[in-house]
């Protein structure tokens, strides 16, 4: 027999044998919440979000908002009510103290505590910029990421300390975000790729495109995507990169690539990921809410909205083959995302039309068999 | 490709490289006066090492050992001793400041004021290529001062005059005295009469004096090497090179003095080859000329052991030991009163110290109510006392000035926070011991263990935040931002808050109202919930729960900073009370002065268990009140909103409707303590060195704990309390302590009005270390001490007759002594961080970014100069506002300026950045404005360690 014929009967029969096994597929959020200035929000272009048990701190182009999830209430603050400035770009918490840390677009860095806004800027402060894009807690450290470099602050001694390219592998400037994990400090810097800082030895390590600053992957999956890298998850010993080509994922030694034309993934305009873990990640794209939910199989859910009313939809890829599509009632806010929060089984999405939250009820990781409530809605085959 | 040209290029490349490593210019460092030495000793270059080693700049070091140098060190608010302080050191010393790598080998600090310190670090321009080219020495490095330079240290110093009453120097004559010139044909030379180490020379051989004053040194070896280098062997072969010396030499057809044997066999302890490299000639008559060559004997182990050093060749000298020479020429010669003066013995006889004082400032009762643990912060330790009996049990030593004290829930450890150190002692109570010590942010203050007994809580008041420790694994696990100057902590009663008072208020803009913050945390997270606001209020300090746990209360201060001092309206510049802090966050205020009696400083509350009564103690007129709690609450609910809001506060008709009795108490009560029992109360007198027993079903004192300080009263101690007591104030309004907490700053602005009305408000500045840096007040018009809180101080602030000469001279002997509290950035002797040592640089530099030279007076080093960062003269920095009458002003010295935010004369920059990116537009307060923020942010950091 030839080999063709050979190949072409295994084949044949592993079809079969797929044919036979149940389909195992992701978790889909299907209950959504959506909220917009219509429910308290200061304005609808959600620029952060970051969950602190019931507290949910909402960052917006006007103001801080805080959802508190048991009572569905919102607060909010602007700058009548003591907040240095409007524009929140990013929030992270410091789990320990409690204090709420901001970057503020144009107004530096603040820290809300027990309802005490302290504001630091380029001119009270060793702070390097006041275009803040991103921020996070380290111990007692908060890394900010400006437009001018990267700042730290020792909230013990006072001390601040700027990263630019005069000590680090910096080769361009402007950071877009900061992220804090596997002890190490992650930045995302435009046109800089990404930049490692070792906490344990104080050493930075740069990852650049090695196919150069050209706008095609000459080899797949030999590093960074891309150079204007939007931010850099880190999540059980992976990082989740997002640029504004693509999206990649490291585990120290091996990198995976991921576009539009071969993944999932909505748009290869990524404005930031969040990484739930090391086999899934959520992606923000300029045209819906992309999650790798499977690295293993590179499967996909990505959300999107439809133009009219609150729906949507959530379509489960596999490569580029669309295993199910799944019509939401309530769906994300919009389909520009702009940042994430996961929070336990939950997940918060920020769009320039508000916040989602994506309630996980029985959200289970990877993929599995899908439980009969939502067998109904399975389609399967069909091609996007 | 054709090799010779690509060769060639690369072979050009390096050698530029090269050149340009040979031309980049690197960074001097000090190489000891015996390199001077070298070539400047001859005669025929003029002797100028002779000339320096016979002159008081050489033993500049050693006369810091003096009993003269501890009373100025005192003055200058240092507790350190002289030789190890950098204020000292900063005119007594060269190169003070300096990290080790910037001293070679051959450095020595104990050369005192040498060479270097006045022409600069030598490393680059001591050597004879380089110095016989003045310019190309100058372009090294090397400076040639002028008299101006002399004036930055021997500027006149309260704390020397005080001491030694000499008169100002006269900086001509002391020049001309100095001065070392060149001949007009100089020829370097080194010492003559240094024999070559002879490497063949067997036995012990001689290590030279800067070996043994390596060990044999500090107050706990009796100052040895000190007392030797004040002494004229020190000086004995110096002294060979003067005019007189010159002269008995030539008498006896001697030329060289000093290379002559015949006379350097007294002159010097030896001329023998048998030497190591650390021994010079010029040392004089070291101690090994008396004692024998040290080689053998001098390591430590062996010196421990008076018989194991004798056997190793060290000698103990007899009255032939001197007499060989001090007889050689036929002189008379006192041994006995000689001996007297070379007298150096290892424990020298204790000297009259001070008397030591306890000075209680905290009290805390042990679970089970049978120990009252009260913290002495002048005696450095806790004292223990039976409430029963009434009497002091035990004194545990503890760290610097113990402050805060609690216990855990158990009552078998206490933890004390000691504010000099920055630590806080933990105390096993059965064995009444510290068993360990937790290291807490800058100035830990008041403490709290919960109810749980899991978190102890430190406020720390200088860093502004809230150390918190796990105290079962005894280790710090988070900081928690405070307000400003975070001071007493209570616990509600049903244990879920923690209120903390913040001594200061919040930074306001100039001349805008302020409030201060009682921060409330959470128990259950322990994390801030609240932050409260009490408008107006500034020095809160004592706080306590209601037990109802339905409010608590809070000694303050109301300030009234943002009218003019002349305004008596209403209890005039400052008035006292408290704040009733409801559980919701809302706060009333009251006042506890009355029209014609302030109740100065109410340093702290108590409540009584029954909550009838709350105890207010008024460090400022000794006396505590107790308040009706019910009457109060009663007023305050009586009034409509906008009275209780905007009239109470300042209605000083108010208090006699709920202070029910005044009890008197000893000095400077601080602190208060009832009992369970609800029968008895316990006041610490701070000043008294008592703890007065209160009666509570009388409300009235019925005796006395004495702690067993002493009952002579210093002038020190008279002069600490006049400076906490209101008595020199109209109505006892406020003391000097009511602006100067701690003899510090309370971060106020005021309008003092002897430049006119609404002109001029001026930044509260810190007394600690101020007797070196006057002229004093912010203009400079006021020369010394005496003035500034003499006249001065009755007619535009106290109102009243002035202190009493006697009076004065005691209050102003105390403010100079008031303690300067350690830098915490930078403890002498450190390492710079890299951040810190780029600061330097930015802090030294003489041009800009892009080459250009600035200006002397641009420079940060001209104006602040070391070591008290300040030349004190007047400025124009800029900084003049439309009404200030002058935009000349005072510089202020920057010792520990990270602790006295705001800056600038009127306080208008609420950071040290802003010093500079916003109040120095003209690059008038120093050229800036082409740092870029990281060296900015270095500068800072520099800033913090002076």
């Amino acid at each position: 027999m030839r080999i063709g014929a050979i190949i072409g009967l295994a084949s044949a029969l592993s079809g079969l044998l797929t044919a036979a096994e149940p389909l195992k597929l992701p978790y889909i959020y299907t209950k959504w919440k959506q909220f917009t200035v219509a429910d308290g929000l200061p304005n609808d272009h959600i620029f952060a979000v970051k969950a602190d048990g019931p507290r949910v701190w909402i960052g917006t182009e006007d103001g801080l908002a805080m959802l508190d999830k048991r009572t569905g209430k919102i607060k909010s603050w602007g700058e009548k009510e003591g907040l240095p400035w409007k524009v929140i770009t990013a929030i992270d918490v410091d789990k320990k103290t409690g204090d709420v840390w901001l970057g503020l677009f144009g107004g530096g860095l603040a820290r809300f505590s027990g309802g005490r806004f302290d504001h630091w800027h380029q001119l009270n402060s060793g702070l390097v910029n006041d275009v803040v894009y991103g921020v996070a807690v380290q111990d007692e450290y908060i890394w900010a990421a400006t437009t001018a470099g990267a700042s730290r602050f020792n909230t013990v001694t006072g001390e601040w300390a700027i990263f630019t390219e005069k000590n680090s592998p910096m080769e361009e400037i402007w950071n877009y975000n900061v992220a804090v994990g596997n002890g190490k400090v992650y930045l995302a810097v435009w046109g800089s790729g990404m930049l490692e800082y070792d906490l344990a030895t104080g050493r930075w390590k740069d990852y650049l495109d090695p196919d150069g600053e050209m706008e095609i992957d000459l080899y797949r999956d030999d590093g960074i995507v891309h150079v204007i890298v939007t931010s850099a998850s880190p999540a059980d010993d992976v990082v989740w990169i997002s640029t504004y080509f693509g999206a990649c994922r490291y585990d120290g030694r091996h990198w995976r690539g991921y576009y539009n034309q071969d993944s999932g993934l909505a748009s290869d305009f990524i404005n930031n990921a969040k990484g739930r873990s090391a086999d899934e990640a959520w992606f923000a794209t300029d045209k819906g809410a992309s999650a790798v939910t499977d690295f293993k199989t590179n499967t996909w859910v990505t959300y999107t909205r439809d133009t009219k009313g609150q729906g949507g939809k959530a379509v489960v890829m596999r490569d580029r083959d669309v295993l199910e599509t799944v019509e939401l009632p309530v769906a994300i806010p919009h389909n520009f995302i702009i940042n994430y929060d996961i929070d336990g089984s939950d997940v918060w999405v920020a769009t320039a039309k508000g916040l989602g939250w994506g309630i996980g009820e029985g959200y289970y990781p990877g993929l599995k068999q899908r439980p009969k409530t939502l067998a109904k809605t399975m389609t399967k085959g069909a091609v996007r | 490709m054709n090799r010779i040209p690509l060769c060639a290029a690369a072979a050009s490349l390096l050698a530029v490289s090269w050149a340009e490593l040979q031309a980049a210019p690197k960074k001097p460092v000090y190489v000891g006066v015996r390199v001077c030495a070298g070539c400047h000793s001859a005669a025929s270059i003029g002797s100028q090492y002779g000339k320096w080693l016979h002159s008081k700049h050489s033993a500049a070091y050693a006369v810091l050992a003096k009993p003269e140098g501890l009373e100025m060190a005192k003055l200058s608010g240092l507790r350190t001793l002289p030789q190890d302080s950098a204020i000292c050191l900063g005119c007594h010393a060269t190169a003070w400041h300096s990290e080790e790598w910037e001293k070679d080998d051959t450095f020595h600090i104990e050369d005192g004021v040498q060479c270097e310190g006045c022409h600069g670090p030598g490393s680059e321009y001591a050597s004879l290529n380089v110095m016989k080219d003045r310019q190309a020495a100058m372009k090294a490095g090397l400076r040639m001062p002028d008299q101006d330079f002399c004036i930055n240290c021997h500027i006149e110093k309260g704390s020397h005059v005080a001491v030694s009453k000499q008169p100002p120097l006269d900086v001509k004559k002391g020049w001309e005295l100095l001065l070392h010139p060149l001949p007009a044909n100089p020829i370097p030379g080194p010492m003559s009469g240094q024999t070559p180490v002879d490497a063949k020379a067997r036995g012990p051989k001689y290590a030279g004096v800067m070996v043994c004053g390596k060990c044999h040194r500090g107050l706990a070896l009796g100052n040895q090497w000190s007392v030797w280098r004040m002494s004229a062997h020190a000086g004995a072969w110096a002294v060979l090179g003067t005019a007189k010396g010159k002269e008995l030499a030539a008498a006896r057809g001697i030329a060289d003095p000093q290379g002559s044997a015949e006379c350097l066999k007294c002159h010097a302890t030896t001329q023998s080859g048998a030497r190591l490299d650390s021994y010079s000639l010029d040392e004089g008559v070291g101690c090994e000329a008396c004692h024998g060559a040290g080689s053998d004997y001098m390591a430590d182990a062996i010196m421990r052991d008076e018989r194991s050093a004798m056997a190793a060749g060290m000698q103990t000298p007899s009255r032939e030991t001197c007499m060989r020479c001090h007889q050689a020429l036929g002189e008379s010669f006192d041994f006995d009163e000689a001996m007297k003066k070379i007298a150096h013995p290892t424990k020298p006889a204790p000297t009259a110290r001070d008397p030591r004082y306890k000075t209680p400032v905290r009290m805390a009762l042990r679970p089970g109510g049978r120990e009252i643990y009260v913290t002495c912060e002048a005696a450095d330790g806790v004292i223990v006392v039976d409430p029963q009996a009434r009497m002091k049990v035990a004194e545990i030593p503890v760290g610097g000035n113990p402050t805060g004290v609690t216990f855990a829930p158990d009552g078998r450890r206490a933890f004390v926070t000691n504010r000099l150190d920055d630590t806080v002692s933990v105390i096993d109570t059965e064995a009444r011991k510290v068993v360990t010590t937790l290291k807490a942010g800058n100035e830990p203050h008041g403490a709290l263990v919960d109810r749980a007994g899991k978190l102890l809580y430190v406020l720390n008041t200088s860093s502004n935040d809230i150390s918190v420790f796990d105290i079962q694994a005894l280790k710090r696990i988070k900081n928690l931002s405070a307000g400003n100057g975070p001071w007493s902590l209570a616990m509600s009663p049903d244990s879920q808050r923690i209120l903390a008072t913040n001594m200061k208020a919040k930074f306001a803009p100039l001349r805008q109202p302020f409030e201060s913050e009682v921060t409330m945390i959470a128990t259950d997270r322990a994390t801030v919930e609240d932050r409260i606001a009490v408008p107006d209020a500034n020095l809160m300090m004592g706080v306590a729960w209601h037990p109802s746990g339905r409010f608590a209360l809070a000694t303050l201060n109301r300030t009234k900073s943002t009218v003019p001092m002349t305004r008596l309206l209403q209890g005039w510049t400052i008035t006292n009370g408290l704040a009733v802090i409801w559980r919701d966050g809302g706060v009333d205020e009251v006042l506890l002065d009355e029209p014609d009696m302030g109740f100065s400083d109410a340093t702290d509350i108590a409540c009584t268990p029954d909550g009838r009564y709350a105890l207010v103690a008024s460090s400022g007129t000794d006396r505590i009140a107790v308040v009706d709690v019910e009457k109060l609450l009663s007023v305050i609910r009586r009034l409509p909103p906008y009275e209780r809001q905007h009239v109470l506060p300042n209605h000083l008709g108010y208090p006699t409707d709920f202070i029910v009795k005044h009890i008197p108490t000893g000095k400077n009560p601080r602190a208060i303590l009832i009992m369970p029992d609800n029968r008895r109360a316990f006041v610490a007198n701070t000043l008294d060195d008592t703890l007065g027993v209160i009666d509570l079903a009388k409300m009235e004192m019925t005796g006395s704990v004495d702690l067993g300080g002493p009952k002579v009263i210093t002038k020190q101690r008279w002069g600490e309390q006049l400076f906490h007591n209101a008595f020199v104030t109209f109505h006892k309004q406020y003391s000097c302590n009511s602006c100067h907490p701690d003899g510090h700053v309370d971060g106020m602005t005021y309008d003092i009005e002897a430049d006119g009305i609404g002109i001029e408000p001026v930044d509260n500045r810190t007394l600690r270390g101020i007797l070196d840096t006057a002229p004093f007040k912010w203009e400079g018009t006021n020369p010394s001490l005496s003035r500034q809180c003499g006249a001065r101080l009755a007619v535009f602030f106290t109102r009243l007759a002035p202190f009493t000469p006697e009076q004065l001279a005691a209050v102003d002997y105390y403010v100079t002594t008031i303690p300067r509290p350690p830098n915490r950035f930078r403890p002498l002797g450190a390492a710079l961080t890299p951040a810190q040592r780029r600061g330097k640089e930015m802090f030294d530099r003489a041009t800009t970014n892009d080459g250009r030279t600035i200006p002397l007076l641009g420079r940060c080093v001209t104006c602040h100069f070391p070591p008290y960062y300040t030349d004190r003269k007047r400025h124009d920095v800029g900084t003049k506002m439309s009404f200030d009458r002058t935009g000349n002003f005072d510089v202020p010295h920057l010792n520990n300026i990270y602790d006295s935010a705001p800056y600038l004369h009127n306080g208008m920059a609420a950071t040290l950045e802003e010093i500079w990116t916003v109040y120095n537009p003209d690059d008038r307060h120093g050229v800036t404005n082409d740092m870029t923020k990281d060296q900015l942010n270095d500068l800072v950091e520099f800033l913090k360690t002076l």
